[in-house]
């Protein structure tokens, strides 16, 4: 194994890891508001990119708009899903809160699958390129793509964060997940906040989504691996912390694209990189069963 | 008649066994892969219903099953039902290790472990195809040499039986009673003497066991084993069928699983579009009917059987014997 | 005090969260025939103890003796098996389990019972608890009152040696409230012991035996109610908070 491929390999393991804590502030974001594990998490991720290729296909919109296209549509899109099924959460007349946000999100997450397993086809689709061609910096080698993605996951993230620290909506937000009754009584409306909540994490499930489409490209079923990755940067990146979210995230980013640098036979590293990722919830889950997201609470630091 | 809703079953089951062989050989398919998901459903309830475990790792262990019995047969060329029981003990011993994993585990963390720990049984048996065959499917030996699938659909039926009457004995013994109280309150049902621990294995490995000898069959039975059958849509499906029909009560949930199957065929003709429907069918039923559409009906049917009215009523959910302690 | 055998005792007890030390070396002995009141301000360790002792938490330091054998450290039921029964500061019952099922639960834990004599067994406690008429009812739909009365009598299924209660007079209604009091008397005079927390100052003094007060972590009076109602530790204790 030479050099030069552990340093590709690093490379896109940072540009995944990027893509990953993007993916996994949005489940932190809803998990302190609405006090639910999203399970179609990644199936919104999934939407998002079609979304953006399809704008890109028949509105012949440059990819990055395509993108915020697609952030937006998600964002109202699940804000009537969470209308629709998870107002119930936050009534008190409704009995083991835990099990119905489980089993509502996991049927989401099976109908969001096959529906777009329908309406998009099974088979894989590539959008085109933000920007063609690759970028060389000695024997190393990056397509344009990989650090377009990285970009503007990082600008997202950076904007999510100015948001939560810097703006009234922000500050009320995080006020909601620390504590919903302190929050009304300084005259907040935490029901809407449940909604945008809801709305922000799938906008930016549908960023990473349109990001990583034309790398990756589109299938229905992609959103699976990233949602469960995405539990295992929450439960690494500190419970509920946005920045603790980003360093567990590339960190798994670069463990995995190394596995499969190192792993003995590459026939099976690919399968097998998807397998580790799994395996390190499974473990994380052992020693932190119930830390996942400890304080209940978001941090922005 | 207190026992209503059992002889009413017992009719039910009699004539299915009478009418079995005036099915055609497609819907007598469809009747035994419905047993199939009914025997799923009903240890799946067990485990979600009952103890409040809500495993994403029940068609894994399916496959696990299936997977065990049909290389153990290929390999050592044994008895196809040693194979199957083989399958069984694998399932048992492998779900009380992952009971005994996750026992600090609950609500959605344990569903998030069970999930994990099923797409990597998936993956590993996609990708160890010089073992498994991997997703070109495992060839596996006929459980009867036989023309048609009659046999096949008496298996079903009696293993189905079986396993409703022992688990049903469970249900209704001084450990059903405990499992119940550990969903309602793990602390308050430790400090009431009861061993939260050894049960929720015990839980964890009952149902992986049933779901083992599911699997068993179901590979004898079709023919070929893919890693399919324990993957994720796989799982969705099972939930829906024990949602749909009530997920708290073994019957119900054994209900949801047939009327699915029936249903899925029927509509056979909607193609893909079935899925989501299901999908929509699951949410709606937790919006508005959330203890399942056919525990209505169930209960109708226990209130018509109990004739008995006033005190004398109040005693019926004492059970006299006591089957599992 | 009481002279009876040692029921339950704890040694130099420690409990820490995380900075906060909520046990600091407590040492507590329940023998026999006692009824002790257990009192301190708010955040003083109350609940912190009797989870200690009762197993529900593990102490970071000392341990934890029942009839003189060695139990920290094992689970909950142990102790439970061993007869120690508690309550919870928020009731915690079976809620979707009917009033006779929740009873029945502990009952059907001891070795060699027997279902038909344990359900004679908890339609005797149901009847004492005036709760009888209830038995088919959910858990969840009794009143606060009714419910602290069913865990009280599920308590009683384990028929246990001790009972440490948490906060059992809590949003009670007066009038359950008399009848609870009436209730512990009756089965303390029958040769229960009893551990009883509460901010109902009356209540526990109008019952307790024994008076302990924490403080910050620690035990700081430890006597007959009358003695300890007078010793100036306590009285700084509760006013120079």
């Amino acid at each position: 194994m030479s050099w030069d491929y552990l340093f590709v390999q690093a490379a896109n393991g940072a540009v995944i890891g990027v893509i990953y804590a993007l993916i996994a502030v949005g489940v932190t974001l809803i998990f302190s508001i609405l006090k639910i594990v999203n399970f179609a998490h990644g199936d919104l991720y999934m939407l998002g990119g079609y979304c953006a290729y399809y704008v890109i296909e028949y509105l012949g919109v440059p990819p990055l708009l395509a993108m915020v296209v697609a952030m937006a549509a998600l964002f109202v899109g699940a804000i009537v899903l969470e209308r629709l099924m998870l107002t119930p959460l936050y009534s008190d007349a409704t009995e083991r809160k835990d099990e119905y946000g489980l089993i509502v999100t996991f049927g989401l997450a099976y109908f969001l699958r096959n529906s777009a397993v329908i309406a998009f086809g099974p088979f894989p689709l590539k959008p085109p390129s933000f920007i063609p061609g690759v970028q060389r910096l000695g024997n190393l080698i990056v397509t344009n793509d990989r650090l377009v993605a990285a970009g503007v996951g990082i600008v997202l993230i950076a904007a999510l964060l100015y948001f939560m620290k810097r703006t009234i909506w922000g500050q009320a937000l995080d006020a909601v997940s620390q504590s919903r009754d302190s929050a009304a009584i300084v005259g907040i409306n935490a029901r809407r906040f449940n909604s945008f909540a809801f709305g922000i994490g799938a906008a930016l499930a549908a960023a990473a989504g349109a990001l990583v489409a034309p790398i990756f490209s589109l299938a229905p079923d992609m959103g699976v691996l990233p949602n469960i990755h995405a539990y295992v940067i929450v439960i690494l990146g500190g419970m509920g912390s946005v920045s603790g979210s980003i360093i567990a995230g590339l960190l798994l980013g670069e463990s995995e694209n190394l596995f499969t640098a190192f792993f003995p036979d590459p026939t099976r590293a690919f399968a097998y990189t998807n397998a580790f990722g799994v395996l390190v919830l499974m473990v994380v889950l052992v020693f932190r069963p119930q830390g996942l997201f400890g304080r209940r609470h978001l941090r922005m630091e | 008649m207190r026992g209503l809703p059992v002889y009413v079953l017992l009719v039910v089951a009699a004539l299915a066994l009478v009418g079995a062989d005036r099915l055609n050989a497609y819907w007598m398919h469809v009747a035994i892969i419905g047993m199939y998901y009914g025997i799923l459903a009903a240890s799946w309830s067990l485990l979600a219903g009952y103890v409040g475990l809500f495993s994403l790792s029940h068609t894994a262990f399916a496959s696990i099953g299936g997977y065990t019995s049909a290389l153990l047969v290929k390999w050592l060329g044994i008895p196809v039902l040693l194979g199957m029981g083989a399958g069984i003990v694998m399932c048992g011993v492998l779900g009380g290790a992952i009971g005994w994993v996750c026992l600090r585990m609950s609500g959605p963390y344990l569903a998030i472990f069970t999930l994990a720990f099923s797409e990597i049984v998936r993956i590993t048996i996609s990708t160890e195809d010089d073992v498994t065959a991997g997703m070109a499917g495992l060839h596996t030996a006929p459980l009867f040499q036989s023309a048609t699938r009659l046999p096949y659909f008496y298996a079903a039926f009696a293993l189905l039986a079986a396993s409703l009457l022992l688990m049903g004995l469970l249900v209704r013994s001084r450990w059903g009673l405990f499992l119940r109280a550990i969903r309602e309150d793990e602390q308050a049902a430790s400090a009431s003497g009861v061993a939260v621990a050894r049960f929720r294995i015990l839980a964890f490995a009952i149902a992986s066991a049933f779901a083992g000898l599911a699997g068993g069959f179901y590979a004898h039975y079709i023919g070929i084993m893919t890693p399919g059958v324990g993957d994720l849509d796989e799982m969705a499906k099972l939930v829906v069928m024990t949602v749909i029909g009530g997920m708290e009560r073994l019957p119900t949930a054994v209900g949801g699983a047939f009327v699915v199957e029936a249903l899925l065929e029927v509509l056979r003709s909607y193609g893909q579009w079935r899925l989501p429907l299901f999908g929509v069918l699951l949410l709606l039923t937790m919006r508005f009917a959330r203890n399942g559409l056919l525990t209505p009906l169930w209960l109708q049917l226990v209130r018509l059987g109990d004739t008995r009215v006033g005190p004398l009523a109040a005693a019926r959910d004492v059970p006299q014997k006591d089957s599992a302690a | 005090m009481s002279d009876g055998a040692e029921l339950v005792r704890g040694v130099g007890l420690v409990k820490r969260f995380g900075g906060i030390v909520a046990n600091d070396a407590v040492d507590l002995v329940v023998a026999e025939g006692d009824l002790v009141g257990l009192i301190g301000p708010n955040g003083s360790g109350k609940t912190t103890l009797i989870n200690v002792l009762t197993g529900h938490l593990e102490p970071d330091g000392g341990e934890v003796r029942v009839r003189g054998r060695r139990v920290s450290g094992r689970p909950p039921h142990v102790y439970a098996g061993m007869g120690v029964a508690r309550t919870f500061q928020l009731t915690q019952l079976f809620g979707r389990m009917t009033v006779l099922e929740n009873m029945l639960v502990p009952g059907l834990t001891r070795p060699h019972s027997r279902w038909d004599e344990v359900a004679r067994r908890a339609r005797g406690y149901l009847e004492f608890l005036n709760l009888a008429h209830l038995e088919q009812l959910q858990a969840r739909n009794l009143s606060g009152g009714q419910q602290k009365l069913l865990e009280l009598g599920r308590c009683l299924m384990l028929e246990p040696a001790v009972l440490f209660l948490d906060e059992p007079f809590a949003g009670v209604h007066p009038r359950l409230r008399e009848e609870l009091v009436a209730r512990i008397r009756e089965l303390h005079r029958g040769g229960r012991t009893f551990v009883v927390v509460d901010h109902d100052m009356e209540s526990i003094l109008r019952i307790s035996r024994r008076l302990v007060v924490m403080a910050r972590g620690s035990k700081i009076a430890d006597g007959d109610p009358a003695a300890v109602r007078a010793d100036q530790t306590v009285l700084a204790a509760y006013a120079g908070l």
